[in-house]
């Protein structure tokens, strides 16, 4: 039984499992592995699939070709169309102004993408190809959270980082190294180290919040599963009585799961277009800075 | 109750083995942060990959919907806005004119009600004219016609006189007498009727 429950880890069900032998790049060291296919980037890859073979025909729907019909979505592009909207005049146009339709094909991308990785996540592949097969191991672990992956999730956020200090340049010139140093010029060996430390910390944030999120609710659900397991050891009336509890808990964690996977892939979206809003938008930078404060105290709740 | 019983057993069975496979993972302990380059690479390329196709096949088609339905319900609200205005301007335009033609209306009633006192009053005194002309022309007529009637019936009575007075005298006067006996009848009857009248 202690051999059963050692090997009953439920972070086992949410890490990534590598598909075949990672290249060795160096003997030690951070980037010494590339891993060259995993469960979480076949999730990433299908999600891509998804978005860019259906979701492109389903958003493109319209009522009609001509007139007012050819402005009027229909059937699941009106799903599609509904967020987008919501995107652009809720979330994108106050953080951006003028420069809202120059990012929002980025940011609809990251929504879209982000949520969909979510989703995706948490359908259970593996369990489903157990039932079908019979086979408990299987050649590849299927099915993961793309999101549940801290270099994924962080190279999202680099993303976002790379636009904010591109575009900031980009439009706001020396507008937008001078906000690296709000103070009088004196202070400037003091106030840049801390403002790039704050642009990192972003970043950071960023990276950790999304990967934090997904990967705790499927943590949550593998050790709730993991109960139904200890008691079966213990015995059959123990096992089903504590399957009941277990099962049902599991389809209202299923269903906060489908409101965090929304959730998330929003605040991901959310704090991407504040944070390029207040770079590109240097010159009323206070104001967007409260609002930036805001949306992360509301993330932090979460 | 048997049956009962076997349900529960193969759900419990089915349980079991699901679990087994859950529990079929096992070794060194997992790493959460498990992941390296690959997976940023991996990451790097799909989400450019979805931002560029997306962008182009979905994003674009969708951001221009919405900017020509911005455009078309702006463009509908200022000719509305535009529409109502007008509008408004018609209206108190079609009202003054409304006002113009009753005060007109009026004036043309009046007018004619005025028209119409004149001409009664003419056709009256006009006609008032005509019965007192009428009524004068009568009175000569009458005058003329009692004079006559007066003058006949003189003569006849100076005849009658004559005729009266020739049997009782027995003799006939001459022409000469007759007409100074008339006239002087004549005059005597006038003088008489001018002491009448």
């Amino acid at each position: 039984m202690t051999a059963m429950l050692a090997s009953s880890n439920p972070l086992t069900h949410v890490v990534q499992h590598v598909w075949g032998e990672p290249i060795k790049l160096a003997d030690s060291g951070v980037f010494s592995t590339f891993t060259v296919m995993s469960n979480q980037i076949f999730m990433m890859v299908l999600a891509a699939f998804l978005l860019i073979v259906f979701v492109i025909r389903a958003g493109r729907r319209r009522r009609g070709n001509a007139g007012m019909d050819a402005l009027v979505a229909s059937g699941f592009g009106n799903f599609i169309e509904t967020i987008c909207v919501y995107l652009r005049d809720e979330v994108a146009k106050p953080a951006l102004g003028e420069h809202t339709d120059r990012f929002i094909k980025y940011i609809w991308s990251v929504f879209f993408f982000i949520f969909t990785c979510n989703l995706l996540g948490l359908l259970p592949f593996d369990a489903v190809a157990y039932f079908v097969t019979g086979m408990p191991e299987h050649p590849v672990h299927l099915g993961g959270t793309a999101t549940a992956n801290i270099w994924t999730t962080g190279t999202l956020a680099f993303c976002t980082l790379l636009m904010m200090v591109f575009n900031g340049l980009r439009l706001g010139g020396t507008a937008y190294l001078a906000h690296f140093c709000p103070g009088p010029l004196l202070m400037a060996p003091l106030l840049v180290p801390v403002e790039i430390i704050g642009t990192i910390a972003k970043i950071f944030a960023l990276t950790v919040r999304l990967f934090a999120n997904m990967m705790a609710g499927h943590i949550l659900l593998a050790v709730l599963i993991g109960f139904t397991m200890s008691a079966f050891a213990v015995g059959l009336t123990t096992g089903i009585g504590v399957t009941i509890p277990v099962v049902l808990g599991s389809v209202a964690i299923n269903f906060l799961e489908l409101f965090v996977a929304a959730l998330q892939a929003f605040i991901f979206t959310f704090l991407t277009t504040l944070f390029i809003g207040m770079s590109v938008n240097v010159h009323h930078h206070d104001d967007h800075h409260e609002e930036g404060h805001h949306g992360e105290a509301a993330a932090h709740a979460h | 109750m048997m049956r009962m019983t076997k349900n529960w057993m193969m759900i419990g069975a089915l349980m079991a083995t699901a679990t087994q496979a859950f529990a079929s993972d096992s070794g060194e302990a997992p790493n959460p942060f498990a992941g390296d380059l690959g997976n940023a690479v991996w990451t790097l390329v799909i989400f450019l990959i979805v931002v560029v196709l997306l962008g182009k096949f979905l994003w674009g088609p969708i951001l221009n919907g919405l900017q020509s339905r911005e455009n078309f319900i702006a463009t509908a609200l200022r000719d509305a806005d535009d529409a109502s205005k007008k509008a408004q301007a018609q209206l108190a335009e079609y009202s003054q004119k409304l006002d113009q033609a009753r005060a007109e209306a009026t004036a043309i009633v009046e007018e004619g009600r005025r028209d119409a006192e004149v001409t009664k009053r003419a056709i009256h005194e006009e006609a008032r004219n005509e019965a007192d002309k009428m009524i004068e022309r009568a009175k000569r007529e009458i005058g003329i016609a009692r004079d006559s009637a007066v003058r006949e019936l003189c003569d006849l009575g100076a005849k009658l006189a004559t005729d009266a007075a020739s049997k009782i005298v027995g003799r006939e006067l001459s022409q000469a007498d007759h007409e100074r006996l008339i006239r002087e009848s004549i005059d005597e009857i006038s003088a008489q009727n001018a002491s009448r009248n």
